[in-house]
């Protein structure tokens, strides 16, 4: 398979990004083997479902079937009121409010279990546990739950019309949050720009869909007077600081400790109302308890992503050079503001990210975040950006098509170039470094623009239409303290800890906060510590998550696991190092700046020890040590964070050939190709392997994946035949091309990597789908561009022409 | 609870187990063995997958005590396989898993292509790994990792073909009137702005039914709810006082069986010779809850009459969450014709039509409006 | 989320199975449960009782005769995609169980427990329309043979009675001669379809037959394209004019699909 992937990287290593030394043993750039696939391959990974404890009982929700009502009464089946639970029966359950200091924002308060108003279908009423989910079940469909049904808001458009009903009474409006950016010159531009294009755009509600769903199990350790929570999360520190605050237990008395994650990509990154009423349970009763969620519940209860509108006027010159963006978001983000990320999220970065990797001289933007009568919503793979991205990426083709010129060429004249890096963009994002036009050139190259056009003319046989597209981002990665800071919610990042420990047997511990969910940070991590310790990574144990044993970590969420837990490791990798140095130089009798790490042993001037005996010395033999040595010992805790906090952007372009069959509608992927930078890759496998999946997920929305409702709010696709998830025959065999331009902010030049692959691929498939069709004059402006919206475009463009 | 015998792993094992146990509840809760995973119980996702009487199969949706007598073997039953260890050797090394959860049933489909068809294309591969959803690997990895094992490997014999019995045939079936089913098709439609206050966003579906008898001698008739629910199938009338009306409607649609009971107002206008008759009901078991209207009108049309009926329905919960639900507005074609006939035959004096089971106006209702929700998005 | 709770009997022929349906109020007869148990477990399906079939000998029998091939209602889709069950309509039936669901499915789904599910989107649907085979329906009273357009009256809807199975299908043995047709436009691998085109030539046996499925109701058999196909007379235009008449009031796009779905499957066997 590496065979697909071509490297080309040290090309773009420049002055300014000085070569890396090249990839030795198995530390950093290593393609290393997983050490996580073993238990996984043998049936033998731990997940929540796979927890196995006496006594432990199951839980199951009764879950509103209306999409916004008044509570009338809940009534308990008899003879099972104490196994049953609604909201008066758990006062010891908070709501949920999450808080920021965002302008206009205003507060939600979600109660794990509903109280006076049901918001949205799947919001949960009452509770009851069993020995088996069934029988959990069964109690759940003999509560008799009365309501009084309001008028269901479920778009963006009802949700802001006057005299709308309110999803929360309080607020006088359905508006969690508004805002706005102004550059000022918008309108001088408007009345002088010879090129103005109008668009709207739209992107539908999604699942994130995890092959694991979300799964809690919680009981109470006697011993160490604690609830113990095994949770499927991406943010186990952030868990206990959540269920402190909605149980009101110190944080001293909670323990969480993750277990194996299938997958996360965003839905596991919240407190969600199951997790706190599974633990208000084990605390409550002192029992064991666990629910697991089914895909029935994911998909129409769970948080959901991904629903914009844009409507969008850009202007340009003759020769399609951008002078100004004018533009209006609405985000559907549900009924509730999630906790810690917020309701704003989503709006906050759309308006922030929507001018992409081009130069924008004037641009204004006005983005709600609107309240409504669906699931709250949650920060996807990508966040905002797969919306923002799509919406640009088109308004550059449009701009293209309104001036009569290669979109490819339009893109290339807009781009910031590498010779203006660092570079702050309208927004004040800082663009750290990287060369946009050089990735835009190689995919160009890659997906051979001549040759399909060549091949446009000719036609198809089979009567399809070849169509092109290309979709260039960039992705702020590990965005720290400031900017998280300046949302005020109540996640921010600060530095990032690990601990690392060399053991008496010569083997080392690894130890961090945030959470290994798939995206192989037992590996990486380990590979990080391999460089500079030079033990193999199979002698580099990592110790992820688990509240009891790791340090803080705010988590796995926004690309920032390599840059911040791999920063981490290697700053205490190196203090670690030198604390080896000292002990080692007495015991060679040479000066510790002599001292060399080389295959897992310290080479001095004369002689070298291995480090299992540099660490016997210290844990076993200490009577060969002089006095005065370095207390510390063998254990080392560091804290790190990038030298910016404004993220180190990675960027990509990504490049798709379609074939449309204008009978049907359908889209084939006949060519894909990305060409993406994350600065210095710590294991290009991995690299690939994030890059794959998430130009998979990135599919998903372009063309398959929607949830959708009926206007009063009934979610229409609960199961996986009416929610469509990309299977092998549906993607392609994507080519992936390497560049390497370190971060000149972070420890080795590494950046993110996780969301970049889910961000262009509506961009470039969609441009591709309207390439295909401008034959017809039809374009597709919303996705998933599903065969009927095709042959929509198509039949829209006939009847109008 | 029902007892069963069978072999996991190549050990006998007998236990009690309630019919509604799947195979993959059973193995993880009572077994212990927790790599068959379970990914969404609804028999797409392919994480549940083990081998049944030698073939993968999916174990969410396989009754345990109908696997009685079979033989399971299951991810952990893979230990000393060779291909297995092939698979997991060229799965570690081509980078096809990530989080692991699809991982055991996706190496339970992947054995069984590398022995099945031995050497195969990539596009193969593609298309028999398609019953096995992965949302982190882009299944680059692992089509590369079953690939590169299959390289080599030869099929297993091929299948060997059955003889039939030799037989005489039976007598064909008479022709059917037309081959082609020549149903009514009722198309529903969304209530636009002209809804009546409060339906907007139901469904409604208008009917004409032609009644060779006048208006005179219709109307007290249609004013007879027992008469009207007899024209309605599964639907029964336990109380009526001129005005309120309790009653209980059984609603069958394939497998799906939902028994609504709930109570309605009944209108007339004797001036006008129209009437409503609107309710609501509640399924106890999905919970789904269903609210409609029947609004009639009444006019004389040549010798005999014309009855307009207006349906307007929505419903709610469980029932209503799915976007296949197009396919119901055929059902509802169908029940409209039968409703219509059963109507015209009880006005007109006829005998009426003999009823499909367990059909009814609840259903017309229910299947119209999924119809409507699910099926003209664009 | 797991089943609601039911009773199970594992019938072991055809009388046990036809007298447990008639017993039980709410009994249903399973084979496969590919379509059942997903329904099962969203309790959408309710049943209080279920039949398993998947012991009865009867419905594994395979009959032959001059005309037909009798296949027994419990042969799984896996067995007729490898040619166990052996093929006597040009490849098509072969050929069409290959595209049904997925290999773990197919090993396990049913050609009678799909077709008594009845979802117009079913391949085994639109495939037993185009081939006119017979339904071999088994009660307490007898056997009784119907044609699909006869058997299914809509949607997941059929004319079996509560304790009725269908126990077999009879497919017409096609001339050496004879060939198939099919086209299916699904979005995804293994996905129910959105339009099926069947097409059945045997000018040996002077037999033409087209067929539009996945309608959202039961199959239609596209008469006037039938009989130009039969005479070797152009069928673009009849069929698409076919089409569009049999799905009025559909929207533009489903249309569009069946049409293309039609044309690719005549477009097989050279029309």
């Amino acid at each position: 398979m590496s065979g697909d992937a071509q490297m080309s990287g040290d090309a773009q290593m420049s002055a300014d990004n000085p070569t890396h030394p090249a990839a030795k043993g198995e530390g950093i750039g290593a393609r290393v083997r997983r050490k996580e696939d073993a238990r996984h391959l043998m049936g033998r990974g731990r997940f929540v479902g796979d927890i196995r404890m006496p006594g432990l009982a199951d839980v199951a929700f009764l879950r509103s079937p209306v999409a916004h009502a008044r509570i009338l009464s809940v009534a308990k089946p008899q003879g099972h009121e104490d196994v049953v639970f609604a909201a008066e029966d758990a006062p010891g359950v908070g709501a949920i409010v999450t808080r920021s200091t965002l302008p206009t924002y205003k507060l939600s308060a979600y109660p794990p279990l509903a109280k006076d108003k049901v918001r949205f279908v799947g919001e949960i009423v009452a509770m009851a546990y069993a020995p088996t989910r069934a029988e959990a079940e069964d109690l759940c469909e003999a509560v008799a739950f009365d309501y009084e049904e309001l008028p269901a808001i479920v778009d963006c458009d009802s949700g802001r019309a006057a005299g709308a009903a309110l999803v929360h009474e309080a607020w006088g409006d359905n508006l969690f949050l508004q805002t706005s950016f102004d550059s000022g010159g918008v309108d001088e531009v408007a009345r002088t720009a010879p090129i103005r294009v109008e668009k709207r755009f739209r992107t539908a509600r999604q699942c994130m869909h995890p092959m694991e769903g979300k799964g809690v199990l919680a009981y109470w350790d006697f011993q160490a007077n604690q609830l113990v929570v095994h949770t499927s999360t991406q943010v186990p520190h952030m868990i206990r600081t959540g269920l402190s605050e909605t149980l009101n237990l110190p944080q001293a008395q909670i323990r969480i400790a993750p277990p194996d994650v299938g997958g996360g990509f965003g839905y596991k990154c919240l407190l969600q109302p199951e997790e706190v009423l599974v633990a208000w349970l084990a605390l409550t009763l002192k029992r064991p308890f666990r629910w697991i969620e089914d895909r029935r519940e994911h998909l129409t209860a769970g948080a959901n992503a991904r629903e914009h509108e844009y409507v969008i006027t850009a202007y340009a010159d003759e020769r399609g050079k951008l002078l100004a963006l004018d533009a209006e978001v609405c985000v559907n983000v549900g009924a509730y503001s999630v906790w810690p990320f917020s309701a704003c999220l989503e709006a906050a970065q759309a308006g922030g990210n929507l001018p992409g990797p081009y130069i924008w001289p004037q641009y204004r933007c006005k983005t709600y975040s609107v309240a409504t009568n669906k699931p709250p919503f949650a920060p996807y793979r990508g966040v905002a950006r797969p919306g923002v991205c799509f919406a640009m990426e088109l308004t550059i083709d449009a701009i293209a098509a309104a001036v009569g010129r290669e979109a490819a060429d339009v893109r290339m004249e807009n781009l910031v170039p590498a010779s203006a890096m660092p570079y702050t963009n309208i927004t004040k994002k800082y663009y750290d470094s990287g060369d946009y036009q050089a990735s835009l050139a190689t995919a160009r190259e890659m997906i051979a623009l001549d040759a399909v056009r060549v091949r446009q003319q000719t036609g198809e046989v089979d009567g399809r239409l070849i169509g092109v597209g290309f979709s260039t981002y960039t992705e702020q990665s590990a965005h720290g303290t400031k900017v998280f800071a300046s949302w005020g919610t109540p996640l921010v990042p600060g530095y990032e800890q690990a601990t690392i420990r060399l053991n008496p047997d010569g083997s080392a511990d690894v130890k961090a906060g945030i959470h290994t969910i798939g995206q192989g940070l037992e590996t990486t991590l380990a590979q990080v510590a391999s460089e500079i310790l030079t033990l193999p990574v199979s002698k580099i144990r990592v110790v992820l998550g688990d509240t009891a044993a790791t340090p803080f970590s705010t988590g796995a969420y926004a690309s920032r696991g390599i840059v911040m837990a791999g920063g981490a490791v290697s700053k205490a990798a190196e203090k670690l190092a030198e604390r080896v140095r000292l002990l080692a130089a007495h015991l060679m009798q040479c000066a510790p700046e002599e001292i060399r790490f080389e295959n897992g042993a310290v080479e001095g001037r004369n002689a070298s020890l291995t480090l299992e005996e540099v660490a016997r010395a210290w844990y076993l033999t200490p009577e060969v040590l002089p006095d005065g040595v370095e207390t510390g010992g063998l254990e080392v805790t560091e804290g790190y964070k990038p030298d910016v906090d404004t993220g180190l952007f990675s960027y990509a372009t990504h490049a798709a050939v379609v074939a449309v069959d204008p009978a049907t509608g359908a889209t084939e992927i006949l060519d894909y190709v990305v060409v993406e930078d994350c600065g210095r890759m710590v294991n290009p496998m991995i690299v690939e392997g994030q890059a794959y999946g998430g130009v998979a997920q990135g599919i998903g929305s372009a063309l398959f994946e929607e949830s959708t409702y009926d206007a009063q709010g009934q979610p229409l696709a609960s199961t996986l035949i009416d929610y469509l998830l990309p299977g092998p025959t549906e993607l392609p065999k994507v080519r992936i091309s390497h560049t390497e331009t370190l971060s000149p902010f972070s420890a080795h030049g590494i950046k993110g990597v996780g969301e970049g692959g889910a961000i262009a691929p509506a961009g470039a498939l969609v441009n591709a789908i309207n390439d295909a069709l401008k034959g017809f004059g039809a374009t597709v402006n919303e996705i998933p561009a599903t065969p009927e919206r095709v042959l929509d475009a198509i039949a829209a463009a006939r009847s109008a022409a | 609870m029902n007892a069963i015998t069978l072999t996991v792993n190549g050990r006998r094992v007998s236990a009690q187990v309630e019919p509604r146990t799947q195979l993959a509840d059973f193995l993880r809760e009572e077994l212990n063995l927790t790599g068959t995973h379970l990914g969404c119980e609804q028999g797409v996702c392919g994480a549940c997958t083990v081998l049944i009487d030698g073939k993968p199969q999916r174990s969410c949706i396989a009754s345990a005590a109908a696997c009685d007598g079979a033989d399971i073997r299951t991810i952990e039953g893979f230990d000393g396989d060779v291909v297995m260890g092939e698979l997991r050797e060229a799965f570690s090394a081509n980078h096809a898993l990530q989080c692991g959860f699809c991982t055991p049933g996706m190496l339970m489909s992947s054995r069984d292509i590398v022995t099945r068809l031995g050497a195969c294309s990539e596009r193969t591969i593609r298309e028999e790994l398609s019953g096995n959803l992965c949302r982190c690997t882009g299944y680059v990895g692992i089509v590369n990792a079953v690939h590169s094992v299959a390289c080599g490997k030869t099929a297993r014999g091929g299948a060997v073909a059955v003889a039939p019995v030799e037989a005489v045939a039976e007598v064909a079936p008479a022709p059917s009137a037309s081959a082609s089913p020549s149903l009514a098709l009722a198309r529903s439609v969304a209530e636009g702005a002209a809804a009546p206050a409060g339906k907007e966003g139901w469904t409604a579906l208008s009917q004409r039914v032609h009644i060779p008898a006048p208006p005179a001698q219709v109307w007290p008739a249609l004013k007879d709810m027992n008469l009207l629910a007899r024209c309605l199938p599964g639907a029964e009338v336990t109380a009526f006082d001129g005005k309120a009306l309790q009653g209980r409607m059984v609603v069958k649609f394939g497998p799906i069986k939902a028994a609504f009971g709930g109570d309605a107002t009944v209108d007339f206008d004797d001036a006008a010779q129209t009437g409503t008759v609107s309710g609501a009901g509640r399924d106890s078991g999905s919970g789904s809850q269903v609210k409609g209207e029947i609004a009639f009108a009444l006019a004389p049309e040549g010798e005999g009459s014309a009855l307009d009926v207006t349906l307007r329905y929505r419903i709610a919960g469980p029932l209503a969450q799915f976007s296949r639900g197009a396919l119901v507005q055929n059902l509802v074609g169908h029940l409209a014709g039968v409703f219509a006939g059963n109507l015209s035959a009880q006005l007109s004096g006829a005998p009426m039509a003999e009823a499909p089971a367990s059909l009814s106006v609840w259903q017309m209702l229910k299947a119209m409006l999924k119809g409507w929700f699910a099926g003209r998005k664009s | 989320m797991k089943p609601a709770a039911y009773d199970l009997t594992l019938a072991t022929s055809l009388p046990d199975a036809v007298a447990a349906l008639g017993a039980h109020e709410g009994a249903k007869a399973v084979s496969g449960g590919c379509s059942l148990g997903p329904m099962l477990n969203l309790r959408l399906a309710r049943p209080s009782l279920l039949v398993d079939l998947r012991r009865v000998e009867a419905l594994r029998a395979l009959k032959r005769s001059d005309t037909h091939l009798e296949i027994g209602a419990g042969w799984t889709h896996g067995e007729i995609e490898d040619g166990v069950v052996p093929d006597v309509t040009a490849g098509l039936m072969a050929r069409v169980a290959h595209g049904i669901a997925y290999r773990a499915v197919r090993n396990r789904g049913t050609i009678g427990g799909s077709l008594a599910h009845a979802d117009p989107a079913a391949d085994w649907v639109s495939t037993m329309a185009v081939l006119d085979a017979r339904l071999v329906i088994t009660g307490a009273g007898g056997t009784r043979l119907s044609r699909l357009g006869d058997f299914m009256i809509a949607a997941y809807t059929t004319s079996l009675a509560d304790d009725e199975i269908l126990s077999a299908v009879q497919v017409p043995v096609l001339s050496a001669t004879a060939r198939a047709g099919y086209h299916k436009v699904c979005r995804k691998t293994g996905e129910f379809a959105q339009a099926i085109g069947a097409v059945v030539l045997d000018r040996e046996a002077g037999l033409a037959r087209v067929v539009c499925g996945a309608i959202e109701a039961p199959p239609v058999v596209l008469e006037a394209t039938s009989a130009a196909l039969l005479k070797g007379e152009p069928v673009e235009r009849v069929a698409d004019e076919e089409v569009e008449a049999a799905l009025a009031g559909h929207p533009a796009s489903f249309r569009a699909m069946h049409r293309a779905a039609v044309a690719r499957a005549l477009n097989e066997v050279g029309a």
